[in-house]
């Protein structure tokens, strides 16, 4: 629908954007332009916005912080490992909560999702001496199980809706056509869903890729992923290596801005899925 | 068309059930067990009853931590909820170069809150911030938040908000797009205003969005551990602690599991409290539809 407005509402809805612009964009701008500053220019005031780039910081990353790589590593298998993890269990209790429904499986409904607005602090004191006793800490595996386990519940709701699209005929004519029901589930509504399994993978990947709290608890040396490298480098640089930590900020974001930005229709999609219908 | 599950239906369901019942609910019933007892880091149990409960209610700083807790998330909700609908209300009315727009916007979601306190802790920064220079010579004095506990979590309630925004719009703006377009032509034609129609069209229908955002975000606010720690540690002298913050010194700095424990046992609950009207709801229409 189409409406006019008058000069002065567009004059302050135009503020309002620019205002919404500059707080949304200003913060990673200032962290991406610093990475190309010379150590000087960071901090002047007011803020240089014309410079001469220049690349030292991250020849200095590369030749100096090789931790932050192996981190970068570690981060890059945690996010993988958590999303494939879980896609496959939502992407079965998604299909499971569509087709089948019982007084015992709505309950369960209401309780996988009951169970996920717990806090993950809570968890991590019973989880942290098992954890320990099983040999588990400091491994990729601990977190990825983590990581997937505070999504499966969202993520399954997001699969059911889009389960709920297909429509049960399509179960019907492959029954007749003799399928089983697991192929009806691996050939071809797994096809028919894909856009939710993207919906809900992203949801995961850019939680696991930015997660501090867990890893901060459950690793000490070889599983630690970025943004606990990234927070004890904050902690420890002193005057003169500002540059090179924006360096490897930008490093760590760059991806999953361009992931989120460009998967937005997704984005959208799941929320929807997942959390206004169910 | 919902057939009676079968033992296979249980069996897709089985890795979901598999992974929350031993990584979130084992544990976090555990926690009311180690919570009842004095430990060495969940190990050595020794039964000592309400004896944490009595420790953590005696505690000045779990006083402070939870009065702490309450002004944040109260302050990052409310705020983010009416920045989240001014902005997606002004989505759905159209915006020049829409898609470049929304990608702006959406940007900071992908921000982790390391990263995000990081940013926000060099703009701040009272001798070399840009923006606290900036305050400074608006007449605002020096923000000294390293200093002051309220302007700390004043800063903490700001990156907060930086990054939950976009979860915030995103779920408003989803809801006004599925309001019926045909309503705003109906209301048009009686002769409403655009305000008129944005406070008897929109708002009522946009009701059950708005709760659910806002049940959402308290829950994922009141849990609210990394802005406060990387920003403040809690401190100075403990005055800036937020609950998961007091859970996590006392479990993992001082060794205190049970007292820690009894708080998580607490944090438990209150998030359940707050997830209640939210589930009774859902258990409603799953069982009507």
């Amino acid at each position: 629908m189409r409406t006019t407005f008058s000069p002065i509402e567009r004059v302050a809805r135009g503020l309002f954007l620019a205002f919404m612009l500059v707080w949304s964009v200003g913060p990673i701008l200032f962290i991406v332009m610093s990475s190309f500053k010379r150590q000087v220019d960071i901090f002047t005031y007011p803020p240089k916005l014309v410079f001469t780039p220049t690349i030292d910081n991250y020849l200095k990353l590369i030749s100096q912080w090789q931790g932050f790589f192996n981190a970068m590593g570690s981060s890059l298998i945690v996010a993988l490992g958590a999303t494939v993890l879980a896609g496959a269990v939502s992407f079965l209790g998604g299909y499971a909560y569509s087709r089948y429904r019982s007084r015992l499986t709505s309950w369960t409904a209401v309780y996988m999702i009951a169970v996920r607005v717990l806090p993950p602090i809570v968890v991590t004191l019973p989880l942290f001496p098992v954890i320990d006793r099983l040999g588990l800490s400091d491994t990729h595996v601990v977190l990825i199980l983590l990581y997937a386990t505070f999504w499966v519940s969202l993520n399954t709701m997001i699969m059911k809706n889009f389960f709920d699209q297909v429509p049960y005929e399509l179960d019907e004519a492959a029954y007749v056509d003799g399928a089983s029901e697991w192929q009806l589930v691996s050939r071809i509504l797994a096809r028919l869903t894909l856009q939710g399994l993207a919906a809900g993978s992203i949801f995961v990947f850019v939680y696991a890729w930015n997660e501090y709290l867990f890893a901060l608890i459950f690793t000490t040396n070889n599983a630690k992923t970025a943004p606990l490298i990234l927070s004890e480098l904050m902690g420890a640089v002193d005057g003169t290596e500002w540059g090179v930590l924006f360096a490897g900020v930008t490093l760590q974001l760059v991806p999953v801005v361009l992931l989120v930005t460009l998967a937005r229709r997704y984005l959208i999609a799941g929320l929807t899925a997942g959390a206004v219908k169910g | 068309m919902h057939r009676r599950p079968r033992l296979t239906t249980w069996l897709y369901m089985s890795p979901l059930h598999l992974l929350l019942l031993t990584i979130l609910t084992m544990p976090s019933l555990y926690v009311l067990w180690l919570s009842l007892n004095e430990s060495s880091y969940g190990t050595g149990l020794t039964w000592v009853g309400l004896d944490n409960y009595r420790a953590v209610f005696q505690d000045g700083y779990f006083w402070r931590a939870a009065i702490n807790t309450f002004f944040v998330v109260n302050g990052v909700v409310y705020v983010e909820l009416l920045l989240g609908l001014a902005l997606a209300t002004l989505f759905v009315s159209g915006v020049p170069f829409r898609g470049l727009m929304f990608a702006c916007v959406l940007m900071p979601y992908a921000i982790s809150e390391v990263v995000a306190v990081l940013v926000w802790k060099m703009m701040m920064d009272p001798s070399v911030g840009a923006i606290a220079r900036s305050l400074e010579s608006a007449g605002f004095g020096m923000l000294n938040w390293s200093a002051s506990p309220a302007i700390g979590l004043t800063l903490v309630g700001v990156i907060n908000i930086w990054t939950h925004l976009p979860f915030t719009f995103l779920m408003i703006y989803a809801g006004l797009l599925a309001i019926d377009p045909s309503l705003y032509e109906a209301a048009q034609i009686d002769g409403a205003t655009r305000w008129q129609r944005f406070m008897r069209v929109t708002l009522p229908l946009l009701v059950p969005t708005l709760l659910i955002t806002l049940i959402f975000r308290l829950i994922f606010a009141f849990r609210m551990f990394s802005e406060v720690w990387l920003l403040t540690k809690g401190g100075p002298a403990r005055m800036s602690e937020v609950l998961a913050v007091y859970l996590y010194q006392h479990g993992f700095r001082y060794g205190d599991f049970g007292l820690a424990s009894a708080t998580g046992w607490m944090m438990v609950l209150g998030s359940l409290l707050l997830a209640s009207v939210f589930l009774l709801a859902m258990q409603r229409s799953m069982r009507g539809a």
